[in-house]
């Protein structure tokens, strides 16, 4: 699974590099000084730009997956309407008011805004691989959430073996895979 | 459908003590008929409903909802199926499957401790067993072998014989909270169904954390393993067979029981002997439902208890964070429990209670909380690394009292057959509550020797419920006070018995699988008794599973 992750990471190149579109043009001054690791991370559709601008400064990760980066947007795009304009409502104000992700939700909550419940829903998506509300939640993702990516050093999904008999008791070791 | 319309012996529900029953009955030369209300179901298929579950901290989630055997789920919202009295809810779950709800467990395998089948004497509360531990013990031993239980002697529960497997290895996790909690508290591993090592032609557990809602790779003894064991030894087992009434002769004995497909087509079933093993809400309902002219407030009810007594576990909580790195989520997901609290003198003022460490990954949860509590850019990661490390759990599992009140009634709306759904008149009394707050001073010691900062203790007055029903067809001496005799049988047909965990006069301190199925194969043995007692026999039916 990790593996597979480290591969499939969001600066793969494009099939073709004339059409190559790189994150930078989605951002300002401020909002790439927040994600430097960023900048040059192709963007596959124009569409796509806002999301995965925001997508990167709200998970602060240095990589996403770029398939489930596209089923993301398809999914949060077809579950909410104004998802798309909504998406891009949110970047611009991050550029224009210089708000730090570590406070957005704060902020947009404080001020009431219209735009608060975008921010969870997007880190819902990418951090447990769920879009929708109530019995209409979708769950997209599992392995490949970042919830499980986050710790795969550490631990494996649920349902998926952690390793042979009794490997369990041996310390965990943060960084290196589990002690063997 | 080709179904049979007769056998020797019927029994209804395909859960592990209806399953294990028939097997052993089955191995004693009966002709042995399962109807089972809910379908046939695949373990590779759970696992990928889970994965792909939107609801993954609700384990019902990945199991099918069939209309015609419908099931309590109370997530995303109550499906209504179990109708709530109050004055307490009484959320209980329960699989309707060819397997039974133990599909979904932790597998704790637990005997009672010898002083609760005498809590009346002792202490002055609840109610005796009819049987003594001692008598108790070859049933145990017997059922031990047959699921396969790995457990060390550390438990408080004597045994005659050793258990089949050695303890499960501790994860790191636990391994810290034994060290650091002695000597206060000494920390012991779990009794489980669940491989330590090969056996019974299943592997050994490769740790993948997700006993509930289903072991992937079949290292814990589920109920499907006994529907495939009574299959193997020639029980026929028919799923989507919904029972709906159980018919009696003029002396009262049970002569037929009629069961609805799907579609409602309705069929009869006759048999010379009968097993009521649809767990301890269902069967009571059945019941209940088969009132007759004879029999007006319904079948077996002469003492008027079916569906009295109604017992589980309820749990309290604390949550927070270690001072160390555990995380959670290596191994299995129940490893380890503090006894020291299950028995004593204080029982006649306070509830008993087990204390229960979890092992379930805390990757999820704090996710949750993490986007509830709006924490976005890199410390996201660092946050989810660190709490999902250090955050641990340690719930009571308490002992409630037999109260005629709380009890299983027959509601007056109905299932999508037309069949009266249950209804659960439930609360917790002042004894249980008492024991919980005696618990919180365990929570706060053990949060401080693990160096606990964040503490987090589940809302006053609330319970989490342990899906351990017990209690609502209680055995006992007197005919007047109980459901069954000693062995099971009903005291009014005595051609009908009943299995599974309802029989269980208290509900003590130990998940109550382990006793229900030893209960259960003492009842199959008194059904048909063995043709040539073998003296010295290991098992006390002989016919465990051994690897």
């Amino acid at each position: 699974m990790v593996d597979k992750l480290v591969k499939a990471e969001w600066g793969q190149e494009p099939a073709n590099p004339a059409r190559r579109r790189v994150l930078a043009g989605f951002l300002t001054a401020y909002t790439a000084s927040l994600v430097p690791w960023a900048l040059a991370q192709p963007v596959a559709r124009p569409e796509h730009g806002a999301f995965m601008a925001l997508s990167a400064l709200l998970a602060g990760r240095r990589s996403l997956d770029a398939g489930l980066a596209a089923r993301l947007h398809d999914a949060l795009g077809t579950t909410y309407p104004h998802f798309a304009a909504d998406t891009q409502a949110l970047l611009t104000q991050i550029n224009q008011q210089h708000i730090d992700p570590s406070q957005l939700q704060q902020a947009l909550d404080a001020a009431h805004s219209p735009l608060a419940p975008l921010p969870r829903r997007i880190m819902r998506a990418w951090c447990l691989g769920l879009v929708g509300e109530g019995e209409a939640t979708r769950c997209i993702a599992y392995e490949n959430a970042l919830d499980a990516v986050v710790v795969a050093d550490v631990l494996k999904p649920p349902t998926y073996a952690y390793g042979p008999y009794g490997s369990w008791a041996q310390p965990p070791v943060a960084g290196g895979g589990k002690a063997s | 459908m080709n179904a049979p319309t007769s056998a020797e012996v019927v029994v209804i529900g395909s859960g592990i003590c209806g399953s294990l029953a028939a097997r052993k009955l089955a191995l004693r030369g009966a002709q042995v008929l399962i109807l089972e209300a809910g379908p046939r179901i695949d373990r590779g298929r759970i696992v990928a409903a889970f994965r792909n579950s939107p609801r993954k901290s609700d384990w019902m989630s990945p199991y099918p909802f069939s209309p015609w055997a419908p099931q309590p789920e109370y997530s995303p919202k109550d499906n209504g199926y179990l109708v709530q009295a109050g004055p307490y809810r009484y959320p209980a779950e329960y699989i309707r499957a060819v397997g039974g709800t133990t599909w979904h467990w932790a597998a704790q395998a637990w005997r009672l401790v010898p002083n609760d089948v005498r809590i009346k004497s002792l202490y002055g509360v609840g109610v005796d067993w009819p049987m003594t531990y001692e008598e108790l013990d070859p049933w145990y031993q017997e059922a031990e072998e047959i699921l396969g239980v790995a457990g060390a002697d550390n438990t408080g529960s004597p045994r005659k014989q050793p258990f089949p497997m050695a303890p499960v290895a501790d994860p790191w996790a636990m391994r810290r909270f034994r060290e650091r909690l002695a000597p206060a508290y000494p920390v012991v591993a779990n009794t489980v169904a669940r491989n330590s090592r090969s056996y019974g032609g299943r592997p050994a557990c490769v740790g993948n954390n997700s006993c509930q809602p289903i072991c992937p790779v079949n290292a814990q003894y589920l109920g499907i393993n006994a529907v495939e064991a009574a299959e193997a030894a020639g029980v026929k087992v028919v799923p989507n067979a919904v029972v709906y009434r159980i018919e009696h002769d003029a002396k009262g004995r049970i002569t037929a029981v009629h069961y609805y497909e799907p579609d409602k087509t309705s069929h009869r079933v006759t048999g010379k002997q009968f097993i009521l093993a649809a767990n301890g809400i269902e069967s009571p309902k059945l019941l209940l439902l088969s009132s007759s002219d004879k029999y007006p407030n319904g079948l077996a009810n002469r003492s008027g208890m079916v569906g009295r007594n109604l017992m589980d576990h309820p749990s309290s909580s604390l949550t927070f964070y270690a001072d160390e790195e555990l995380w959670l989520g290596r191994g299995p997901q129940s490893p380890s429990s503090i006894n020291t609290m299950r028995d004593g003198a204080f029982r006649s003022q306070h509830a008993a209670y087990r204390l229960d460490f979890t092992n379930i990954s805390q990757v999820l949860s704090v996710t949750e909380a993490l986007i509830a509590e709006g924490v976005y850019g890199p410390e996201f990661e660092k946050q989810l690394r660190w709490r999902a490390a250090r955050q641990v759990n340690v719930k009571n599992v308490l002992e409630v009292m037999p109260d005629p009140a709380n009890r299983i009634t027959l509601s007056s709306e109905k299932d999508a057959l037309g069949i009266p759904k249950p209804e659960a008149h439930y609360s917790i009394g002042d004894y249980t509550r008492r024991g919980a707050e005696v618990s919180k001073g365990d929570f706060a010691k053990i949060a401080e020797l693990m160096g606990g900062t964040g503490l987090r203790y589940s809302p006053e007055g609330q319970f989490a419920n342990n899906q351990h029903i017990t209690g609502t067809l209680g055995m006992g001496d007197d005919p007047a006070k109980f459901v069954t005799d000693r062995f099971g049988r009903a005291y009014d047909h005595e051609n009908l018995f009943m299995c599974g965990t309802g029989v269980m006069p208290t509900a003590a301190t130990m998940n109550s699988t382990l006793t229900a199925v030893a209960l259960a194969l003492r009842t199959a043995d008194h059904m048909v008794p063995r043709k040539s007692a073998a003296a010295g026999s290991v098992t006390a039916g002989g016919e465990a599973v051994t690897s």
